[in-house]
């Protein structure tokens, strides 16, 4: 409806004359005008760029025609025999309130020409209402077509974007097989008898265990961007231990260190904490900030504190690693968006991780908080309600 | 006396790195690379634990569990799936076809955590 509106022509668009003369000139030179050498249906009368009155056609013929008109008015200045107060309308009103004024009119001036001004009061021409009824046509004619439009587009892009989900889906799924095979074969190698290796095969094999982990995590964040875009990402709530999987991400995260001299440790007085949420989720949340923890700290440790509060539990995690600078702040949470210069980066990623961590968090009704020095560390704290999704609505 | 797990994938990497880890976590492990005969091989060989892939050739994994269990001699198994799917459709699909679980492929810590807590060992 805005496009009608916004795409309707103003009454400055649809002149059809910008001629004029002067209301002295005498009647019978107009009427010469009028009838004899140039059919004109309506003439302004404009001095001094103000409008008089108009000379129409049917009028002056209906006034001079009638028994002695003529004779009467012939010398006079055509402003005696005129119409002195058209319908003035200014330049940028729209088409369909010049359309509504002109309506209101007696039935007998309905179809007269309506005088357009600017601003100042200036004349600028004449409108034909018989043209602006056809321009109001073609306008609505094209609402309809731009609507029509607007709408096969929308559903192009509709199936457009369904076709990209299925094709994250489909890729993301072949990446992952490939990385899993990956995964296993370096940690049988890890497990070989000892002695087989030496110490620096067994750093080179860290290395690579932790890159295909680190592949692995990041396949996982642009299948979860994808759905979250689709609005395909659902909240499945079930009831388990927070403590056992704030270990469990710990022990992912200490293998993504790769051997560098960081402690991982879980802090809490809690030897089991029972939440009712999507764990999955919980997880990806956790592995997300521990992973930025473990790559962004070169020593010192990473730390995974729990506490309760009411409702809900606060989770944080904190680094001892190359800090953020309060101006960088704000761009944490922008897709793509890496606080190191694309040219120098020392550190791989794709600036996913926090946008979709975000997302998540939101998605369990929960919030998200983060705190820094720059150079000496980072706190990302997370609040997640106890319950959240499904199970708590059914209730 | 060792527990037993049967492995059923079609991919003969996942087949050769699961049986190892497993082995060295002191199971004895069977593999076999399709979902046909699965049954059969559950009844004669009687593992402890099934650990199905989803996606395979023929019979997806999923459904196939529901097979095995429907066999009188068997139905009290325990089964995992255990797929490259991501999580959240793996867990659907246990939920759905009612296996005793999911792992998901590349998580090694997991195999070994759930294939314990499964086994009681
Ligand atoms: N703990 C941290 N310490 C220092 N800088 C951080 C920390 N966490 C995030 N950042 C900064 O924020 C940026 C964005 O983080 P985000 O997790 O979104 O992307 P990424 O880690 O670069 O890539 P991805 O997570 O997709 O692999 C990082 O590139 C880094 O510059
Ligand atoms: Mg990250």
């Amino acid at each position: 409806m805005k496009d009608t509106i916004r795409d309707a022509p103003r009454a400055g668009e649809l002149i059809c004359s910008r001629e004029a003369i002067s209301p002295m000139m005498r009647v019978d030179t107009v009427v010469d005008q009028l009838f004899r050498k140039q059919q004109k249906e309506t003439l302004a009368l404009v001095e001094h760029r103000q409008v008089h009155g108009l000379a129409m056609r049917n009028k002056v013929f209906s006034i001079l025609f009638r028994r002695f008109g003529f004779e009467l008015f012939g010398r006079d200045p055509i402003i005696a025999v005129a119409e002195r107060n058209p319908l003035i309308v200014d330049e940028k009103q729209p088409l369909e309130a010049v359309l509504d004024l002109a309506m209101q009119r007696p039935l007998a001036d309905i179809y007269d020409e309506i005088v357009v001004v600017d601003g100042n009061g200036h004349y600028q021409g004449l409108l034909s209402v018989k043209g602006m009824i056809l321009a109001q046509g073609n306008v609505l004619a094209n609402s309809v077509v731009q609507q029509e439009l607007a709408l096969t587009k929308a559903r192009e892009m509709k199936k457009i974007s369904e076709i990209k989900s299925q094709f994250i889906a489909h890729v993301t799924h072949e990446l992952r097989s490939p990385t899993n095979a990956i995964i296993g074969l370096a940690e049988l190698l890890r497990l070989s008898p000892e002695g087989k290796l030496t110490p620096e095969m067994e750093k080179q094999l860290a290395l690579l265990s932790a890159s295909a982990v680190n592949l692995r995590a990041i396949i996982t964040n642009i299948l979860d961007l994808s759905k979250i875009e689709a609005g395909r990402m659902e909240v499945r709530s079930e009831s388990f231990d927070l403590i056992t999987l704030l270990d469990e991400v710990a022990e992912t995260t200490r293998v993504l260190l790769a051997g560098r001299p960081v402690a991982v440790r879980v802090v809490t007085a809690m030897s089991e904490l029972l939440l009712d949420s999507d764990m999955i989720k919980v997880r990806q949340i956790l592995l997300n900030l521990t992973s930025n923890a473990a790559k962004f700290t070169e020593e010192g440790e990473i730390l995974l504190r729990v506490t309760e509060e009411r409702g809900a539990v606060l989770i944080g995690v904190t680094d001892t690693g190359i800090g953020i600078r309060d101006t960088d702040l704000e761009k944490l949470f922008v897709a793509f968006t890496q606080l190191e210069d694309a040219q120098t980066r020392k550190h791989e990623g794709t600036g996913l991780g926090l946008t979709i961590t975000r997302q998540l968090v939101h998605l369990l009704e929960g919030t998200i908080a983060v705190h820094s020095h720059f150079g000496q560390g980072t706190t990302f704290e997370v609040r997640i309600p106890r319950q959240s999704g499904e199970r708590e609505k059914r209730l | 006396m060792k527990k037993r797990v049967l492995v059923v994938d079609d991919d003969p990497k996942h087949l050769l790195t699961t049986r190892d880890l497993l082995e060295l976590s002191g199971y004895e492990v069977a593999v076999h690379n399709t979902p046909f005969r699965t049954t059969e091989i559950v009844q004669t060989w009687k593992p402890d634990l099934v650990l199905l892939d989803v996606n395979m050739p023929g019979l997806a994994g999923d459904r196939l569990c529901g097979l095995v269990r429907a066999n009188g001699n068997s139905r009290n198994v325990l089964i995992m799936l255990h797929s490259s799917n991501d999580e959240e459709s793996l867990r659907e699909s246990a939920r759905h076809f009612a296996a005793d679980g999911y792992i998901c492929k590349g998580d090694i810590a997991g195999l070994r955590r759930k294939v314990a807590a499964a086994l009681g060992c």
